[in-house]
């Protein structure tokens, strides 16, 4: 069943080869799967972290901007709005379409690089660096291991939308760029919320 | 592609009802404090949940993968509230 909807969703030049593009989306889930636990033991031990200090940790917070952490959000949902409208454009044979859209999440990653070296310059000019209390440390680790992601789904995407050149198109290759972007997406969804809005 | 846009626009819409959450600056009280703090965590595994149904349409690959993933969100979000709510710590240096 799982093959044959995965097989019905493929554009004509790929039908041919449903069970390599299922194995290669069930590898890419492996991976996502394995990102997810990762990251959920940093949000466990910072929760930890948070519970032994929660003064300091609470003070700390209140010199960060909830402005740029919402705006990084929304950022990113748009981003993974248009990597999904890519994926659907792709299954669709709408190759122009899925171009312009893996663009536009392109370029949307590229403003929240900017954006998140902008607090970071602004939280450094301010004196707060990683050595300056526990918030702080898990603050930049967090961003920063997060970022790294980011970084990595730039070169996910970028090989997606070279293959999507190609005369033979490979559309699954956005699919798993696509998978994973909403994956970096959803873990800032919770260092957000664990940053910026719990107290 | 209507149906993505939708998600976006309730997804959007959630992460200002958390911007409103985590706007209080000044101290809050214990009582609102653990208020925001669930609030946001039920909220992040709304977002969360949608991300992955919606966009990832885990569901489409397999049945056992959408369990999988709701277990892992679950297990997460109900996990940090535990901490929270019985305060648990790291043991002090």
């Amino acid at each position: 069943m799982i093959e044959v909807t995965a097989a019905a969703a493929l554009p004509s030049t790929q039908r041919a080869q449903p069970d390599a593009f299922a194995e290669r989306l069930s590898g890419a889930w492996a991976f996502i799967a394995f990102e997810c636990v990762t990251f959920s033991a940093y949000f466990v031990i910072y929760m930890l972290y948070r519970m032994r200090d929660p003064e300091t940790f609470a003070r700390a917070q209140t010199h960060l901007s909830p402005t740029f952490g919402v705006a990084n959000t929304l950022i990113l949902l748009t981003s993974s709005w248009q990597v999904a409208r890519s994926v659907h454009s792709a299954r669709a044979e709408r190759y122009s379409d899925a171009q312009r859209q893996g663009a536009f999440t392109l370029a949307l990653g590229v403003v929240f690089v900017v954006s998140k070296l902008s607090e970071w310059s602004l939280e450094l000019s301010r004196g707060y660096t990683f050595g300056t209390n526990d918030f702080f440390a898990f603050y930049f680790f967090l961003t920063g291991i997060h970022i790294v992601h980011v970084l990595v789904g730039f070169a996910f995407m970028i090989a997606a939308m070279t293959k999507l050149r190609t005369e033979e198109r490979h559309p699954q290759t956005m699919e798993v760029a696509g998978i994973y972007w909403h994956m970096v997406d959803l873990l800032w969804v919770i260092i957000f919320a664990l940053l910026y809005v719990v107290r | 592609m209507t149906q993505l846009r939708n998600v976006w626009l309730v997804l959007c819409g959630i992460t200002l009802l958390s911007w409103w959450l985590g706007s209080e600056h000044s101290a809050p009280s214990t009582q609102a404090a653990a208020l925001i703090t669930y609030g946001a965590l039920l909220i992040t595994g709304v977002k969360v949940r949608l991300i992955v149904v919606k966009f990832m349409e885990a569901h489409q690959q397999s049945k056992r993968l959408q369990l999988a993933m709701d277990a892992w969100l679950l297990a997460l979000v109900v996990g940090l509230a535990a901490i929270y709510a019985f305060k648990v710590s790291m043991p002090p240096v």
